[in-house]
């Protein structure tokens, strides 16, 4: 998967990178205006993720010129922006998603994967990871030839992991993920705890083997190693 | 008292003052030219005495003229002083004028006069003259003028307070334009302060001088409110990196139970501080009213909703949540209804208790949320202001601030109460508390 970062902030720019380099995954990365316009203009991406306000020009016109050239990849906006019409233009130019800073690199990893995902099957697809596989139209979770019943927030949870494969994720991400960023559970987090456990019993009775594992007693990580 | 009724006394006063003052001056005045007249014609008189006597020799007859008495009496020679006297003149009556007046039976009347005593010799003769003048037509006069000069008082004042009621009225025109500006002023609105049009110069200087009070009010606020902004949007940036290092810090792996106890800490402190930065930049927006939207939302759907989405913190914390719901529709930004009625819930759950209770009525007037909690009523006057938390809130203090503007910007009242051991936030859609 090639990925290309666009973003003059130099400490998010290594972050993301760093989390997203690994496995299949290649990122490039551009910190100004200009180089990220020399790179649209010469490479194709599965994802770019684009900064709004960068050195030399706007990300919007980086948008703009996708758009206009056809060029088929898939756009991810994240920005200090948080304006309601911000992000109306910035879908409505074609972006896939808009995500606002600051945010987990979970949410991040979740959204690019969900952008790829749509654009790689066109929208009706399975995921497979091992015996798992998903519906992602019919929102189903089979293991083998068992289907597993999951509520709403239980899927989401399971494909936010799955996308975030290998990654710690972090109780407050997953808590933000699941009930938006409004949520203020510092005073309690074992409801998550609890949530968590029931999915990893729903997968188990099911037939699937536990890839969720508490990571240092702050996070979970999904992994089958 | 109003400036005007303040003026009108005052000038009433001085105008009644000075007018009798004139009026008694003039009184004075004219009765003096009057007393001077008649006492030039008793002199007239007298020479005319005078000349008789030493004429003639003997003295004239005494004759009564038209309001004018002589008579002559014999007196020791220079026991007489020659002096004007202010005495009386006995008039009779005219053959048909009797029968009016009935109540005098003298045949005549005593009239005040104007009299010279002075003396004559006839011969060896020393005689005392007495010439009386009757002195009713000048009081006549005088009382006629005074008639006169109250009348012009009287009708002066007419004219002045009729003068004071229209023009004066007119005259402070623009300056009530000017107090009704500054009544409707708002500092939060982008609306100018109007210039009020007045030839005036006072007015037209008030007039400047306000307009340029509000501009510069407006203005001060504005930069206030844009370091606001730009303050907590540069922090979003410096927040992102914390966010994402932490992120990356914990993939690092082996971390020991001290280490991730303390990077749990560092993940609530910034996700609070996130918040909190996120909540001024809304306040700063909703107060801009950079979120003008204007959508048809189902209330009704948005509160079950929300009620969805946080089911499993209702039942992690054994919250029994009733809710009664009638269709509702308002318009708005459904961005700003969202956060409006998520922090009321968000609110219901924080503050209650384990195992309580959260009441959810809407109607077509109302949306009320009711909440088991604390035992005492909240301060109602200071809850709605920024900042204030109650104790070991982990809040930013800031939500009702923000659900408050949202009503605001909506038009809809927000209120609380406190009753029968319920937290009561009560949003009326017509802008008025509705009792429940």
């Amino acid at each position: 998967m090639k990925i290309l970062i666009i973003e003059d902030e130099e400490g998010l720019r290594e972050s993301i990178e760093e989390y997203f380099t690994d496995d299949n995954n290649i990122c490039e990365t551009a910190k100004t205006y200009t180089a990220a316009l020399s790179k649209i203009n010469l490479y194709r991406y599965d994802c770019i993720l684009l900064d709004i306000t960068l050195p030399g020009g706007s990300g919007m016109d980086i948008l703009k010129v996708l758009k206009e050239n056809n060029y088929p990849d898939g756009v991810l906006i994240i920005s200090a922006k948080n304006s309601l019409d911000d992000r109306i233009d910035g879908l409505n130019l074609g972006a896939d998603d808009y995500l606002v800073k600051p945010f987990h690199l979970s949410e991040l990893k979740a959204r690019v994967s969900a952008i790829i995902r749509r654009k790689t099957f066109n929208g009706s697809n399975q995921l497979i990871f091992n015996e798992l596989a998903i519906d992602l139209l019919a929102k189903e979770v089979k293991v083998g030839q068992n289907q597993v019943k999951l509520t709403r927030k239980e899927y989401a949870l399971l494909l936010y992991f799955i996308a975030n494969k290998g990654k710690v994720v972090s109780k407050n991400a997953i808590a933000e993920h699941l009930w938006g960023d409004g949520i203020d559970l510092a005073d309690n987090f074992d409801f998550i705890y609890s949530h968590i456990k029931n999915v990893r019993k729903k997968l188990v009775e099911g037939g699937c083997r536990d890839y969720i594992q508490a990571a240092y007693g702050m996070g979970y990580k999904f992994s089958d190693q | 008292m109003k400036l005007q009724t303040r003026y009108n006394y005052v000038n009433l006063v001085t105008t009644v003052i000075v007018l009798l003052i004139t009026g008694l001056v003039y009184y004075q005045a004219i009765s003096w030219i009057l007393t001077w007249q008649k006492d030039k014609d008793l002199k007239d008189e007298e020479q005319e005495i005078f000349q008789y006597v030493s004429l003639n020799h003997q003295l004239p007859q005494t004759f009564e003229t038209n309001d004018q008495q002589i008579s002559f009496a014999a007196a020791a020679p220079g026991s007489v002083r020659r002096e004007f006297i202010n005495t009386v003149y006995f008039k009779k009556w005219d053959q048909g004028e009797g029968r009016h007046r009935r109540h005098h039976g003298k045949g005549g009347e005593y009239e005040p006069g104007r009299g010279l005593v002075t003396s004559v010799g006839v011969g060896d003769q020393y005689y005392k003259v007495l010439i009386v003048e009757s002195e009713v037509e000048t009081e006549d006069l005088i009382r006629l003028i005074f008639t006169i000069t109250i009348g012009v008082i009287l009708f002066l004042l007419l004219v002045l307070l009729l003068i004071n009621r229209l023009v004066l009225r007119r005259l402070w025109r623009p300056f009530y334009g000017i107090m009704g500006e500054l009544r409707s002023f708002n500092i939060a609105d982008n609306r100018e302060v109007t210039k009020v049009d007045t030839s005036t110069d006072e007015f037209r200087e008030l007039n400047v001088v306000v307009t340029n009070m509000a501009q510069k009010a407006k203005h001060d606020y504005k930069d206030l409110k844009a370091f606001t902004e730009n303050a907590s949007h540069e922090l979003l940036t410096p927040i992102a990196v914390i966010n994402s290092k932490l992120d990356t810090l914990i993939q690092t792996g082996n971390l020991n139970e001290k280490q991730s106890g303390l990077l749990n800490d560092l993940y609530s402190a910034v996700s609070r501080l996130n918040r909190l930065n996120q909540s001024l930049l809304l306040l700063v927006k909703i107060e801009n009213r950079l979120l003008h939207e204007q959508k048809p939302i189902n209330l009704k759907e948005l509160v079950e909703e929300t009620i969805t989405q946080l089911e499993e913190i209702f039942n992690d914390k054994s919250l029994t949540v009733s809710c009664s719901l009638e269709e509702k529709q308002i318009t708005g930004s459904r961005y700003l209804a969202e956060i409006l009625v998520s922090n009321l819930v968000n609110n219901a759950v924080r503050h209650n208790y384990r195992g309580g209770e959260i009441v959810i009525t809407l109607t077509a007037g109302s949306l009320v949320v009711k909440n088991t909690g604390e035992d005492w009523p909240l301060d109602a006057e200071r809850i709605f202001t920024r900042f204030h938390k109650s104790s070991g809130s982990e809040g930013s203090g800031l939500g009702l601030t923000i659900s408050k503007q949202i009503c605001n910007n909506f038009g809809f009242s927000l209120d609380y109460s406190f009753r029968d051991a319920y937290h009561t936030f009560t949003i009326g859609f017509d802008g008025v508390a509705t009792p429940d």
